[in-house]
């Protein structure tokens, strides 16, 4: 899910910075450094929407750099355990599939598709009812749980199912 | 790391860091990430250059994914669901999923159900009315 929140960092300047473009500085290094990165506990900073409040600035001894703690506004991606959501397939395989939804990778292991779904193999991998009326492959849209995250320092990896009532395909590329 | 073992959206777990966060449903981060695109473009020669992955990715994502394009369809969008005493979470799962019936409903928010909020069937299926209503207006 998306979520507007406010975060705080503290950003560090040189003195060389320092002028009446303070400020348009601080904020295009803020957006430089976090907007793209990924933690644990907030998710993916997709954008900076704003810029709340930047507070009084400390000289750190020795270098003469500045750090200011600024207060930003930001849409970050955070997928949940339990949450619901559509994705797009990006790889089928005889282990699953991967799907994509926005920054986030999501495996789906063959446990977690229904049993009377097949992995046929070929140019354009799949997975298919035996009566070939629901398929799974690349660029097909579905609609799944995740079920569990891994959180890294850079990365956030999940694992869904669409074993559950009202999820899987929602479209396939081919109809 | 107690409260990541506890996290669990359909219960409405997800700490309350979230929980008391705003919420935005695909259709509104379209319209944030498109005019942050529109600036960038105007701003940089190279606005391809200046986005990170997960800006690209996202954008991509949501504009795949939004179910309604209109940004004033989607304020009353938000404006209905939020007659039903949802919390901010599941009132984006429901108008990012669109669901159909009311027993749909329940099973992609199943925490409407258990918070006691007299949010009864009757309650349910007019929402979804209510919903897909706009959408054909859209």
């Amino acid at each position: 899910m998306f979520f507007h929140i406010v975060l705080e960092r503290n950003m560090q300047l040189h003195p060389r910075h320092f002028g009446r473009d303070l400020r348009p500085k601080l904020v295009s290094k803020l957006m430089k450094d976090v907007e793209g990165t990924c933690s644990g506990r907030h998710g993916f900073i997709v954008a900076i929407t704003g810029v709340e409040n930047v507070g009084n600035g400390l000289i750190r001894d020795g270098t003469g750099f500045v750090t200011f703690p600024v207060k930003y506004q930001c849409v970050v991606f955070r997928p949940f355990k339990g949450e619901i959501l559509e994705a797009v397939v990006t790889m089928v395989n005889k282990m699953g599939f991967f799907a994509e939804a926005g920054p986030v990778q999501i495996f789906v292991s063959n446990h977690l598709i229904p049993d009377d779904m097949e992995f046929q193999s070929g140019d354009m991998p799949n997975y298919t009812t035996s009566d070939g009326s629901v398929k799974i492959q690349k660029e097909s849209e579905v609609r799944l749980k995740i079920i569990g995250t891994r959180v890294d320092a850079t990365e956030i990896f999940c694992i869904g199912t669409i074993k559950d009532d009202f999820l899987g395909v929602i479209s396939d590329p081919t109809s | 790391m107690s409260a990541e073992e506890e996290e669990n959206a359909a219960e409405l777990k997800i700490g309350d860091e979230f929980l008391k966060a705003k919420c935005l449903m695909n259709c509104e981060v379209a319209i944030i990430l498109d005019h942050k695109y529109e600036q960038l473009q105007q701003t940089s020669e190279d606005p391809m250059n200046q986005m990170s992955q997960v800006f690209e990715k996202s954008l991509q994502y949501v504009k795949r994914f939004s179910r309604y394009k209109n940004p004033d369809t989607v304020r009353q969008v938000r404006e209905i669901l939020s007659r039903y005493q949802l919390a901010e979470f599941e009132l984006c799962v429901l108008g990012n999923l669109c669901p159909e019936t009311v027993e749909e409903a329940i099973a992609m928010v199943p925490s409407i159900r258990s918070r006691g909020r007299g949010l009864d069937d009757d309650a349910i299926e007019k929402m979804l009315h209510d919903l897909s209503l706009i959408k054909k207006f859209d």
